[in-house]
């Protein structure tokens, strides 16, 4: 019988899904993609909730969840959402892409200029290709490279404060 | 339900509870911060090696990694990574040997108390190459090869990834003791130029490093990083006087005056999803160290053209580069490939001035070319590695040839002429005779599988096996189990165990380095010295191919994490080796009073006084612990602490001995272990090791303490085992930006000026309390004390 106590013990350690993702770089990048869209202005949509959508693998488990619940942008609370395929991404107003083919991220990326979308993503060249904001951590330290042209063209108006801390590519890098 | 069963369920479910508040409030934490605050905050350092499945933190790491950073390295003050990684990184052991021939100029270091060879060193998860050098004296790692980590520019490296378990079922060959990964700087570095000059408190050693590292970013977040070094260590002696020569101090016993030159490559070129990658290393080194002092009255010297006697010098030239090139990427489900190839090579050439050749009478030249030992590695290597779910898959080939070569020294360094029957070749160091001359290859091919299996969100196994081929000795295949359970998000428990090996260098196998004298102006002369496994003289005295050392591991410990500015871990280890390759001791009548009358004919034939070969000899069990504590705390004025403690400790011991050859007469403990080489094994590296390591940062200032405790540790005088005291040194650096990009920085390592014990009263005419050796090779962190330096540092 005491074996079977400590088995369900176990067992229960074993099933209990992670809460959180304990990684800081993921806590940052979960906490960036909101205080990002804060200071992002989007063209007028009749939506009443903000809509982030996360597009292939998941990495923050329910990090996301838990940190959106009861927090608002730009005045709107905040669905998640989370799609692996492009076609399952709906009406959003911030795209976090972690798909690893460039092929597939062009792709996004040109969904996402075309429907007014903030992108976000840690993929290197990212910003480059067309993306709006690429998270990179080097050595340690959270780093922020922004696309000015694609979110122009996308319609969307980045705020000074988030641009005045970022690398920011200028030019015809769409 | 009883009591205990209820509070066991109330507490793991309360566990996960309060793991997953504590997350999200720190979560929450980070959402309420300035965007400039949130840029500052430092992450954990992620570790690659171990693990095919990407970089992970301590928290999800199933075996014991160390990660030092480059802020680390650069605090330490040192300018060669060996010194920096002595500094640092519990249980690496690097002392600084003298008088040890070639082993003074290309010193070597260890982890856990093993030798040399058994740690694997790689470049970007690439394996990096050896040394030719044999390490043939007296010193901690007799008998090895290992790679020279200072042929690496400390400015080129972004972090140093430790990994402290048996690791070969993963790797391959020699990642026994563990594995040390050296990355170099990537993407998004600034470029910067450091000058630095340091000196000892005894006024020696004055060292001059100038660095440049330069990064040119190219498109789609590609990089090539230059880094450029030139490093001129002056010399250090703290010898003793010479009863000999009229109680002068007439010999050096310190650090070798080194100058290095050192490059360094690290390029990405990314193109869609596949990214072209290249790096390499260079180092040229000259360096000069003292053999012992020949009086002028020595039968060794001649007095016309040394009147007072002299001190002959070896100074090696040595050629280290390696330069991988590759192209990685990812396919369309996410599967990710490596193909690369590496080529390294070694080249060991001994040069001996201010010396001479006895034998050759007052013909001697006084400057000789003593021949060569160089090595190269070529790889080719296959990797893929795919995520399904929650699980990973992994597996490769690899195609690896060596070659190893000795080359002749000129006539002079090595004959043995007419003047003298005793005193042959340069003195100092004999050259390479034509005898020694060899050049020896073997291939090795491996498959790997790599599998990393999720039972469940918290429980994750890894299941490694690689099978290899070799062209000379022949197969192994090992494996490896390791288990992680993360309890709750604070805790994790980890345990593995695998099975691994080490290949018999070639060096070991193909060594050959012997000598000539005459008992008589008339008679044959007659030989000494180390032959190759496979030479006939040797093989008449029982050598065989060598074999593989074969080991297994056990780890077993925990990783606890109550806060991301506090990380905690505790691990216990048990390696076991057998078949351990060691030489020999000198196989001659006289010194083994047993030998056969077989043995003692075949030497008697050969015109052999003595004869050494590496033998697989015996077995051992190493038994330790590592404790580890890393702490980083914001302060309320902006500043920030932090601290990083661990604790090492491991033991060694010989527990079988192989059986000599029947043709000896002799029993492999009379034949190796005399009290030098047990104590070699056993207690020549410290027990023990402490590191404090602590930085505060403040403003413009940044503050470092360091703390090492050196733990006791054992030598031999005179069939004696002597004990040696653990000692503490403080290391400390204050750095300052005077401007936006310029920083200054003094700082002292071993400021208290702390020494080894001494050796005591001694009945060896140089080693001991007053006499020229005044300090064991084995002192753990040298016997220089004191060293200030400032040093200038520029970003831009």
């Amino acid at each position: 019988m005491r074996i079977a106590w400590w088995g369900l013990a176990l067992l229960l350690c074993l099933q209990f899904p992670a809460a959180q993702a304990g990684d800081e770089e993921r806590k940052l990048e979960a906490v960036f993609i909101g205080r990002f869209a804060s200071y992002i202005e989007w063209p007028a949509k009749p939506r009443d909730r903000f809509v982030i959508t996360l597009l292939d693998d998941n990495p923050f488990g329910s990090l996301l969840d838990d940190l959106y619940r009861d927090k608002r942008i730009h005045n709107k609370p905040i669905e998640l959402r989370y799609a692996t395929r492009l076609d399952q991404v709906g009406e959003t107003d911030a795209l976090f892409i972690t798909l690893s083919s460039s092929a597939a991220r062009a792709a996004a990326i040109d969904h996402a200029q075309r429907n007014g979308i903030l992108t976000i993503s840690e993929a290197k060249g990212f910003a480059e290709s067309g993306g709006i904001i690429q998270l990179d951590f080097v050595e340690q330290k959270a780093r922020i490279k922004i696309n000015h042209a694609a979110a122009l063209k996308s319609g969307l108006r980045i705020g000074a404060p988030l641009l005045s801390i970022a690398t920011v590519l200028r030019g015809d890098k769409l | 339900m009883k009591p205990l069963h209820g509070t066991l369920l109330a507490l793991a479910v309360a566990g996960q509870a309060a793991a997953a508040d504590k997350a999200v409030k720190e979560t929450n934490d980070y959402y309420q911060r300035p965007l400039e605050q949130l840029l500052r905050v430092e992450t954990q350092a992620k570790a690659a090696v171990g693990s095919r499945g990407g970089a992970r933190d301590a928290l999800d790491a199933e075996v014991p990694i160390d990660i030092i950073t480059a802020a680390q390295l650069q605090s330490t003050g040192q300018t060669e990574l060996l010194r920096a990684l002595a500094v640092l990184v519990p249980g690496f052991n690097a002392p600084r040997p003298s008088i040890t021939d070639g082993t003074d100029h290309a010193p070597p270091f260890t982890l856990r108390g093993l030798n040399p060879d058994q740690v694997l060193v790689l470049v970007n998860g690439k394996r990096l190459h050896q040394s030719s050098l044999l390490h043939n004296n007296g010193t901690v790692g007799r008998g090895s090869s290992g790679v020279d980590l200072n042929t690496i520019p400390l400015r080129a490296i972004e972090r140093v990834e430790v990994l402290r378990d048996g690791a070969a079922a993963q790797y391959g060959s020699d990642a026994i003791a563990g594995i040390i990964n050296v990355i170099l700087k990537g993407y998004g570095q600034h470029s910067q130029a450091t000058v630095t000059y340091g000196r000892t408190g005894e006024g020696d050693g004055i060292t001059r490093q100038a660095t440049l590292f330069h990064s040119l970013p190219l498109a789609g977040d590609g990089f090539v990083n230059l880094s450029a070094e030139w490093r001129d260590r002056g010399a250090t002696n703290r010898a003793g006087p010479d009863a000999g020569d009229g109680g002068r101090i007439n010999a050096q016993f310190g650090d070798a005056d080194t100058q290095d030159g050192l490059f360094a490559l690290n390029a990405e070129l990314p193109r869609g999803d596949a990214t072209l990658y290249l790096h390499g290393l260079y180092n040229q080194r000259r360096s000069s160290a003292g053999a012992f002092y020949r009086t002028a009255g020595d039968a060794r010297n001649i007095a016309a053209i040394y009147p007072d006697g002299f001190l002959p010098r070896i100074e090696p030239k040595i050629l280290d580069f390696s330069a991988t090139a590759g192209v990685r990427g990812v396919l369309d489900d996410g599967a990710r490939w490596d193909l690369s190839y590496t080529h390294g090579h070694n080249d060991y050439h001994f040069y001996v001035n201010n010396s001479l050749n006895t034998s050759l009478g007052l013909a001697t030249p006084t400057s000789f070319d003593s021949g060569a030992t160089r090595y190269t590695q070529q790889i080719l290597n296959a990797d893929f590695s795919k995520k399904i779910g929650l699980h990973t898959v992994a597996g490769g080939y690899e195609f690896r040839q060596e070659r190893y070569r000795i080359v002749k020294g000129d006539p002079a360094s090595y004959m043995l002429g007419a003047a003298d029957n005793f005193a042959y070749g340069a003195q100092g160091f004999p050259g390479f005779s034509p005898d020694n001359e060899v050049s020896a290859s073997r291939r090795a091919h491996s498959l790997y599988g790599d599998l990393k299996y999720a039972i469940s969100d918290h429980l994750m196994l890894d299941a490694a096996a690689r099978a290899e081929h070799y062209s000379d000795f022949g197969s192994a295949l090992n494996g490896k189990l390791a288990l992680r359970y993360r309890a709750t998000d604070d805790l994790l428990f980890r345990s593995s165990v695998s099975t691994g090996f080490r290949a018999p260098s070639l060096s070991q196998s193909h060594f050959s380095y012997t000598g000539t004298y005459r008992n008589s102006n008339d008679a044959a002369a007659q030989f000494w010295g180390n032959f190759a496994v496979d030479h006939p003289v040797a093989r008449a005295l029982g050598a065989t191919d060598l074999k593989p050392e074969k080991s297994r591991h056990f780890t077993l410990g925990m990783v606890f994490q109550p806060s991301s500015q506090l990380t905690a871990s505790a691990d216990v280890f048990v390696t076991e080796i057998r078949d351990r390759i060691l030489p020999t001791g000198y196989i001659s009548a006289y010194s083994l009073s047993s030998l056969s009358p077989q043995a003692a004919a075949v030497l008697a034939q050969n015109n052999i006084d003595g004869a050494v070969y590496f033998t697989n000899a015996i077995a051992t069990r190493t038994r330790g612990l590592d404790l580890r504590l890393d702490y980083c705390q914001e302060l309320d004025n902006g500043a920030r602490l932090k601290l990083v403690g661990a604790y090492q400790r491991s033991r060694t011991r010989i527990t079988d001995v192989n059986q000599a050859p029947d043709v000896l007469g002799v029993n492999m403990t009379d034949l190796i272990l005399d009290p030098f080489t047990k104590v070699l094994i056993e207690g020549s590296q410290p027990a023990d090791a402490i590191k404090l390591w602590s930085k505060y940062s403040q403003g413009i200032y940044d503050a470092v303490l360091n703390l090492n405790r050196f733990g006791k540790f054992y030598s031999v005088s005179a069939y004696d085992r002597v004990s040696f005291a653990a000692k503490w040194t403080v290391d400390g650096e204050i750095a300052v930006r005077l401007k936006k990009d310029v920083t200054l920085a003094l700082g002292g390592v071993n400021l208290l000026d702390v020494k080894p014990d001494k050796w005591g009263r001694t009945d060896d005419s140089l080693v001991g309390a007053g006499k020229v050796i005044q300090y064991s090779q084995y002192a753990p962190f040298g016997y220089n004390g004191a060293y200030y330096y400032v040093r200038v540092g520029v970003d831009f």
